[in-house]
């Protein structure tokens, strides 16, 4: 995510050496993604689960079972019927999509404890969904791997709130008075190194992992450089559509077209046209995704 | 636009057939643009096709011999196994090949022009590259090589998650418990046994009684048994009637017979199509054939003089092999160079577990053409090196004229074949005798020495008939 308010400021280096003496201890506080939702995403991976072993799952944590079902429930995907039970939900939508449903609803930002920034956060939670989004079409488009898409997509960011976090807290702890201008300053330099600790305590699947580590230059990527390309893609698009009227640093429709990593995917104009004509479908399931 | 850049060739296509087409004018003194779409050359065959599916092969293969060898150790793929652990090293692989084709292209003088090529006219080509930008060339002698793409049948709903077609087959994350293969062509037939041997439950299905249909009886009998032996389904003479993700956990298959085949994954070969919608070949006065193809003379000269075209664009074979000495050919009959003979025995390789190889005429062939003939077979597992390689299941064909002696064809199936058929395509080019394999002292103990137990078949009947 572009953030127009970052550029490098003085003052900071109390703050700053204080963070990167945490992260070089690793005490990074890393949220715990809730139980249930790492057991999804592991259920869901596992060639031997089934439907009703999900089911189960979900039952187990109601809130997440009630977000499950309003998602189910909702005109994009039960425009006919009206789901009573998770097996019926499940049935419906399958395996995957539910758990993409779980792990999109298990990152809020109840998640992340930064008084404050709470609408900063949710603004990054609403980004890394709809990259996610755009990820899978974008990856459908190139013919390469649909089902890591989304899930890169999604986590391609986490580091960001994960940082904010540690920022407040760390200046909390030192007594320093930071505005948001350096809080996010500070979040674009810190975010990248907290995001591959998230997902690597997340337990994330190693592509996920790969992908957030090389996301700013995924030409270095190595095996992971085509879903690194297809994930950071997604957040192109997810630039293009969270931009509001007079927002700076967002990306307009021609701004987009042209991004490098477009090119580097070998997508023409074209063919970069007929997946932004996927927006409905994205912004529905955006739209489900946060019912 | 800026000025229209001139060259003596316009070559459209990095794939084999463009590849070496680019290269042999080089040589021979001529400016040469080679335009391709993708930043990465080698086209289909060496991005999507050729180069993963052997990489994931070799690993099927040690996958295949490590449970065969259970005695020396317990062997078992993990569940989750992820499938680009199993094509490992292609990053590798693929990377070396295109920094060998880059200096190749470079040291001959070529230019290569990364865009998208479209026909102007007969004689201009307008390239746009991924900016947008474009950029008109011109020349007297221009080659369409552009390839082919998976045919997507209309009620076949592909989308690249669950319904894959042999372009993003190898995209899947994950190694599925099961897979289900439209068809019984090549493509379908080397990922059908690449994937049962790499212990994915894989039911192979296609309207026609067996896969592999130019290809003898009982060499696809040999294939068929290999396959069903892994635990594979083979479900021939069977028309699907609805294909479909079922939206839970499975891609659901209905035939024509009532039977229903739930599975993880399916993949679509339904053959492949010529890759010219961009190239508005109309522009240039050319048009497809009934076929979808494009068709060309014997010197591969399309309808339009001065247009050649070469590779899976025009059809069959559609090997490698031979799209690049068509590629090769091409070039030097638009430039008069002096091409040499070129023989019209282009050995055949599919890379199927286990692997099937022919050249020349098949045994079917043979007898619709001279009727009386001359046939020696040689099973491996009757075979020494067979017997100690645990290479059993296969075995060697030999096919002679009603002499007995002149060598109309060979074909093999059994591992190794797309090696041994060699032997037989030196022998059949230089019109050598069958008795020649008998008179030749062949290594001991190795499975060429099923050409000397065919020939000697051929030369014993041939004896009894005398």
């Amino acid at each position: 995510m572009k953030n127009a308010e970052a550029a490098p400021l003085s003052g900071l280096e109390p703050l700053e050496s204080a963070i990167d003496a945490q992260i070089r201890s690793n005490q990074i506080d890393v949220p715990m993604l809730p139980e249930v939702a790492g057991r999804v995403v592991r259920l869901t991976q596992d060639p031997k689960s089934d439907a009703m072993q999900l089911a189960k799952l979900i039952q187990s944590d109601q809130i997440l079972a009630g977000h499950v079902m309003r998602v189910a429930n909702s005109a994009l995907y039960s425009p006919n019927a009206t789901l009573i039970s998770l097996q019926q939900a499940i049935a419906r939508l399958g395996m995957k999509l539910i758990s993409e449903i779980a792990l999109a609803a298990s990152i809020n930002s109840s998640l992340f404890n930064a008084p404050g920034f709470e609408s900063h956060i949710q603004y990054e939670i609403r980004y890394s969904l709809l990259a996610g989004l755009w990820a899978k079409e974008i990856a459908r488009a190139c013919r390469r791997n649909v089902e890591a898409a989304f899930l890169t997509g999604l986590l391609h960011d986490i580091g960001r709130p994960v940082a904010t976090q540690t920022i407040i807290s760390v200046a909390k702890d030192i007594k320093f008075t930071i505005d948001k201008r350096s809080l996010i300053s500070l979040e674009d330099k810190y975010q990248r190194a907290i995001g591959v600790k998230v997902v690597e305590q997340w337990e994330m699947p190693q592509i996920v992992i790969e992908v957030v580590r090389h996301f700013d230059d995924y030409q270095n990527a190595g095996d992971a450089i085509k879903p690194t390309m297809i994930a950071r893609a997604g957040a192109e698009f997810a630039d293009h559509f969270m931009c509001e009227q007079g927002q700076e640093g967002c990306l307009t429709r021609d701004q987009l077209v042209v991004q490098p990593v477009l090119a580097d995917l070998d997508l023409y104009q074209d063919e970069i046209l007929e997946i932004l004509e996927k927006e409905p479908a994205v912004q529905s399931a955006m739209e489900a995704l946060q019912a | 636009m800026s000025q229209t850049i001139s060259f003596d060739l316009l070559v459209i296509g990095s794939g084999p057939a463009g590849q070496k087409a680019a290269v042999e004018a080089a040589r021979n003194g001529a400016s040469v643009a080679l335009i391709e779409k993708t930043r990465e050359l080698g086209g289909a065959c060496v991005q999507r096709g050729t180069i993963p599916s052997k990489t994931l092969r070799e690993n099927a293969l040690r996958v295949k011999n490590m449970r065969m060898n259970a005695q020396i150790a317990n062997f078992k793929l993990a569940e989750d196994m992820e499938l680009a652990t199993l094509i490992n090293r292609l990053s590798e692989v693929l990377e070396a090949h295109d920094n060998y084709m880059r200096k190749q292209l470079q040291r001959s003088g070529v230019e290569l022009i990364h865009g998208r090529a479209t026909f102007v006219n007969e004689r201009e080509i307008q390239v746009e590259n991924v900016s947008g930008t474009k950029q008109l060339y011109r020349s007297q002698h221009i080659l369409i090589a552009t390839g082919s793409h998976p045919r997507k049948p209309d009620d076949i709903p592909i989308d690249h998650e669950h319904l894959f077609d042999s372009d993003s087959i190898l995209s899947m994350l994950y190694l599925p418990k099961s897979l289900t293969v439209l068809g019984g062509g090549v493509i379908a037939s080397e990922y059908a046994s690449i994937f049962q041997a790499l212990g994915v439950k894989v039911t192979m299905i296609d309207k026609y009684p067996r896969p592999l249909g130019f290809l003898d009886d009982d060499l696809t009998d040999t294939f068929i048994s290999g396959f069903h032996h892994m635990g594979g389904t083979w479900k021939g003479n069977t028309k699907i009637t609805r294909c479909f993700w079922n939206g839970i956990d499975a891609v659901v298959t209905e035939c024509d017979d009532g039977s229903v085949i739930s599975s993880d994954k399916l993949l679509c070969a339904a053959g492949r199509v010529a890759n010219v919608k961009e190239l508005h070949i109309e522009n240039a006065g050319l048009q497809l054939n009934q076929r979808g193809l494009i068709s060309v003379d014997d010197q591969l000269q399309t309808d339009v003089a001065g247009i050649y075209a070469a590779g899976d664009v025009i059809g069959p074979p559609s090997l490698a092999s031979a799209s690049m000495e068509q590629g090769r050919r091409a070039a030097c009959n638009a430039l008069q160079i002096e091409t040499g003979n070129m023989h019209n025995t282009i050995p055949a390789g599919i890379y199927s577990i286990p692997e099937l190889s022919s050249v020349g005429l098949s045994e079917t062939q043979a007898r619709e053409k001279y009727g009386d003939i001359f046939v020696g077979t040689a099973r491996f597992d009757e075979i020494a090196r067979g017997q100690i390689s645990g290479i059993q299941n296969g075995l060697l064909k030999i096919v002679c004229a009603k002499d007995g002696k002149t060598i109309l064809g060979v074909m093999i199936v059994g591992e190794g074949a797309t090696e041994l058929i060699h032997i037989g395509q030196m022998a059949l080019l230089n019109q050598c005798s069958v008795d020649f394999f008998v008179e030749t002292i062949f290594n001991f103990p190795t499975l060429a020495e099923a050409y000397r137990a065919a020939a000697l078949e051929i030369i014993h009947a041939r004896k009894l008939r005398a």
